[in-house]
C-alpha cells in the first residue's frame, strides 16, 4: 500500500569515510575553532585590569598555551588521517586534474552554483569540492609550518628548529611569519563558511545525507554517482 | 710578509704589566660570550696570535655603526683600535685621506692577501653600475668585491651591510642589498642591528682575531652567542605579557607603571639580539627599558616589515587590517552564502513544479 505524499526511492550506499578521517575531521573542527580564537587573542591581547603580574591568572600564557595545546592535538590527529589515507580508497578523494573528466565535471557542478544550471550530474564528491579541501590542506600546511617555526626559536639551536627555522629564513623575517600565520587564519574562516554552507545544502538540497556521511562514513546516494569507480563500493539498496 | 707582534708582545711594548694583560684577557673572554673555563685559551692566543690585520670598508649607509664602535667600553674601542688590532684602512677614524690613503688600501691588500680580516659596513648598491655610492672615484661595490677576495674572512655590521637597511628599503631606487651577495665563498660573519651593540661588534672582530676563525653561527650566520635568543624570550616585561598587562598608549598608566609594549608594536617576539642581555653603554639601558618598543632594527628588511612601528598588523587606509578585513570578508560571505541559498531553493522549486507539470502531461 502507498500513501499519496509516501515516495519509495531506491538508494545505493557508498562507504566512504574511514573512522580514522572521520575522527580527524572532528578534532580538526574543535581544534581550528580553538586556535583561531585563541590565535586572534594572541595578535590582540585582552587587557586584565591588575596591578601586578603575580596578582593575576597569567591570561596570556594561558592563551598561548591552550592556542599550543590545540596545535599539537591537530596535528597528532592527523597522524590517524594518514592511516586512512593509507588504508581506505575513499579517504583518498583528491582533485584528479590529470584526468579529462575532471574539467567537464567541473564545469558541470560550476553552472550549477552560478544558478544557471538547474542540477549537477550525481558525484561521490564533486570536483570543486575536492579542489576546496585540497586547498584547505594547504592553508592547514602553511600554519603548521608558520606557526612551528615562530613556537621553536625559543630555542634556535634546537631540533624543533632546525626543522621549521627555515621558514623564517624563507618568508624573510621572523615578522612576516606571523603575518602570514595570520593572514591565513582568516583565510582558513572564509573556507569554513563557504564549507559549512556546501555541505548543509548539499544535505537538504540534494538529498545527498552529506552532513551525516561524516559521522557513518557513508553517502546514501539516489542515482549512481559519476566517479563511483574512486571507491571500493559497497552497495546496499 | 714581516712579523706582526701578539696582543701580549703589544702590551709589552707599551709598558704594560702582566696583571693588566690578564684582565684583559678575562674581560675579552667574557665580552666574546665564552665561558670563563676559555680564559686559558684566549690567554695563549693572545700571547702568540699576531694581531690580526683589518680593513674597515664604509659603503652606503650612515656610519651610525662606526658611532656605536667607537663607544665600546669593554675593551675601550680605542684600546682595541691601538693595540688588539692592525686597523690598517678605515675611512672615519683614520688621519690620512686623499691619495695616499687610498695607495695604503692597496699595499694593504697586496701585502696581507689572503690574511686580513674585512669588516664592512653599509649595503652594496648596484644600480646604474653603482655610481650611487662611490668612494675614491670607484663604485663601493667593486672596491668591496675587490678587496674581498683577498680577505681571510668578513664581518658584515649593522643592518646595512646584512640585508641593505634603510637605502635598501622600498621602493630601493639605489638598489642596495646586503653585501653577502657579493663575497663569493668567503666566511661571512653577520652582525646586523641598527647599529649593532658597540660591545658585539668588539666581541666579534676579537673573536676572530684571538682564534683565527668566526665563532658559531646561525643560519642566518649570525653569531650565536650575541644573537641566541629573541628579545621577548628574554625579556624583563615578560611577566607583563605573560599576565596580560599591556600598555596602550605612550603616556598611559601602564606604560608609566613599565608593562608589556606588544600593543606598541613592540617587535620583542621576533627579534634576535643581545639588547635585553648586554644592554647598551655600559649596560646602562635599551630600548624597552627606556619605555620605547622594540622596532626589531636587528631583522632584515625590518623597515619594509608590513606594519608601523607601532603596530603589530599592517593597515590598508580606510580598511583597517586583517582582523577588520577578515571580519568583514567573513560577514559578507555568510550574506553571500545566505542569498545564494535563497535563490537555490527558489530554482529547485522551480525545476519541481517543471517535473511535476511534466510528469502530469505524461500521464494524460
Ligand atoms: C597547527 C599548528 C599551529 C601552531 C604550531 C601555531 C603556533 C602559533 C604561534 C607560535 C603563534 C605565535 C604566538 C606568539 O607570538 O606569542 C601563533 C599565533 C597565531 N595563531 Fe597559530 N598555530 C597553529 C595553527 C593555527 C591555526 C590553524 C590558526 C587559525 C585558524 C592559528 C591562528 C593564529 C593567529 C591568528 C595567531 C596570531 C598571529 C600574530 O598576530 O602574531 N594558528 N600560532
Ligand atoms: C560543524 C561543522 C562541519 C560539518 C558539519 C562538516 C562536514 C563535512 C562533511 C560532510 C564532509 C565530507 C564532504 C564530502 O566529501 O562530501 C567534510 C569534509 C571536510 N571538512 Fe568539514 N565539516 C565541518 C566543519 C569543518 C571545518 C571547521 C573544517 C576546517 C576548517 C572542515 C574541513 C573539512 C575537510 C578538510 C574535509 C575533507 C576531508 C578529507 O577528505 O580529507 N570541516 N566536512
Ligand atoms: S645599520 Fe643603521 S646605524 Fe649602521 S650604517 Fe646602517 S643605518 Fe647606520
Ligand atoms: S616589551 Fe616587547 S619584548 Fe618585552 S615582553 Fe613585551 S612584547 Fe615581549
Amino acid at each position: 500500500m502507498q500513501h499519496d505524499n509516501m515516495k519509495i526511492q531506491k538508494r545505493r550506499e557508498y562507504y566512504l569515510f574511514s573512522p580514522w578521517l572521520r575522527i580527524f575531521h572532528w578534532v580538526m573542527v574543535d581544534s581550528i575553532i580553538v586556535l583561531f580564537v585563541t590565535g586572534i587573542l594572541i595578535g590582540k591581547p585582552l587587557e586584565i585590569m591588575a596591578l601586578e603580574p603575580t596578582q593575576t591568572s597569567m591570561l596570556m600564557n594561558w592563551v598561548r598555551n591552550i592556542h599550543f595545546l590545540a596545535a599539537y592535538a591537530f596535528c597528532a590527529s592527523f597522524i590517524l588521517r594518514i592511516y586512512g589515507f593509507i588504508t581506505n580508497k575513499g579517504d583518498r578523494l583528491f582533485p584528479r586534474f590529470w584526468e579529462g573528466r575532471f574539467y567537464a565535471d567541473t564545469i558541470d557542478v560550476a553552472l550549477h552554483y552560478m544558478l544557471l544550471k538547474r542540477f549537477h550530474r550525481s558525484y561521490l564528491r564533486n570536483p570543486l569540492a575536492r579542489m576546496s579541501y585540497a586547498g584547505l590542506y594547504v592553508l592547514v600546511a602553511i600554519e603548521v609550518l608558520t606557526g612551528f617555526a615562530m613556537y621553536y626559536m625559543t630555542n634556535p639551536d634546537g631540533i624543533g628548529a632546525s626543522l621549521f627555522g627555515w621558514v623564517n629564513v624563507w618568508l624573510g623575517g621572523e615578522m612576516m611569519t606571523h603575518l602570514v600565520h595570520h593572514y591565513t587564519a582568516w583565510a582558513i574562516v572564509l573556507f569554513t563558511s563557504g564549507h559549512l554552507y556546501m555541505v548543509t545544502r548539499a544535505e537538504f538540497m540534494e538529498g545527498e545525507s552529506e552532513v551525516s556521511s561524516m559521522f557513518s562514513g557513508s553517502k546514501l546516494l539516489e542515482h549512481v554517482p559519476v566517479d563511483a569507480s574512486d571507491v571500493d563500493v559497497t552497495e546496499k539498496v | 710578509m714581516e712579523k706582526r707582534e701578539s696582543l701580549w708582545e703589544a702590551y709589552l711594548r707599551r709598558g704594560l704589566s702582566r696583571r693588566s694583560f690578564i684582565k684583559g684577557c678575562v674581560a675579552l673572554t667574557s665580552l666574546m660570550g665564552l665561558s670563563t673555563d676559555m680564559v686559558s685559551k684566549v690567554v695563549e692566543a693572545a700571547e702568540k696570535k699576531p694581531l690580526p690585520v683589518v680593513i674597515w670598508l664604509h659603503g652606503h649607509e650612515c656610519t651610525g655603526c662606526d658611532e656605536a664602535f667607537i663607544r665600546s667600553a669593554s675593551p675601550l674601542a680605542s684600546d682595541l683600535v691601538l693595540s688588539s688590532i692592525a686597523l690598517e684602512y678605515d675611512h672615519l677614524l683614520s688621519a690620512a685621506c686623499g691619495e695616499p690613503f687610498e695607495r695604503h688600501l692597496e699595499e694593504t691588500i697586496k701585502k696581507y692577501w689572503g690574511n686580513y680580516i674585512l669588516a664592512v659596513e653599509g649595503a652594496v648598491s648596484t644600480t646604474d653600475n653603482g655610481v650611487y655610492c662611490m668612494s675614491g672615484g670607484k663604485p663601493f661595490v667593486d672596491t668591496f668585491q675587490r678587496v674581498a677576495k683577498g680577505a681571510m674572512a668578513i664581518i658584515a655590521y649593522g643592518t646595512c651591510a646584512v640585508s641593505g637597511g634603510i637605502q635598501g628599503a622600498k621602493p630601493n631606487p639605489t638598489g642596495s642589498s646586503g653585501v653577502g651577495h657579493y663575497t663569493g665563498t668567503k666566511p661571512i660573519v653577520n652582525v646586523p642591528g641598527c647599529p649593532p651593540i658597540p660591545e658585539v661588534m668588539t666581541g666579534v672582530v676579537m673573536h676572530v682575531a684571538l682564534f683565527g676563525k668566526l665563532p658559531p653561527l646561525d643560519s642566518e650566520n649570525r653569531p650565536k652567542q650575541f644573537f641566541g635568543n629573541r628579545i621577548h624570550d628574554t625579556c624583563y616585561r615578560r611577566p607583563f605579557f605573560d599576565a596580560g598587562m599591556f600598555a596602550d598608549r605612550y603616556d598611559d598608566a601602564g606604560a608609566k607603571a613599565g608593562w608589556c609594549l606588544y600593543r606598541l608594536g613592540c617587535r620583542g617576539p621576533e627579534t634576535y639580539a643581545s639588547c635585553g642581555n648586554l644592554r647598551w653603554y655600559q649596560g646602562m639601558s635599551y630600548p624597552i627599558q627606556s619605555g620605547a618598543a622594540c622596532i626589531g632594527c636587528a631583522n632584515s628588511n625590518f623597515w619594509d616589515s608590513g606594519a608601523s612601528f607601532s603596530e603589530r598588523l599592517p593597515k590598508y587606509g580606510p580598511l583597517g587590517d586583517v582582523d577588520t578585513i577578515g571580519a568583514g570578508l567573513a560577514i559578507a560571505s555568510t550574506a553571500g552564502v545566505a542569498l545564494h541559498g535563497a535563490m537555490s531553493v527558489i530554482q529547485k522549486q522551480k525545476r519541481a513544479a517543471e517535473e511535476a507539470e511534466a510528469e502530469g502531461g505524461a500521464h494524460k
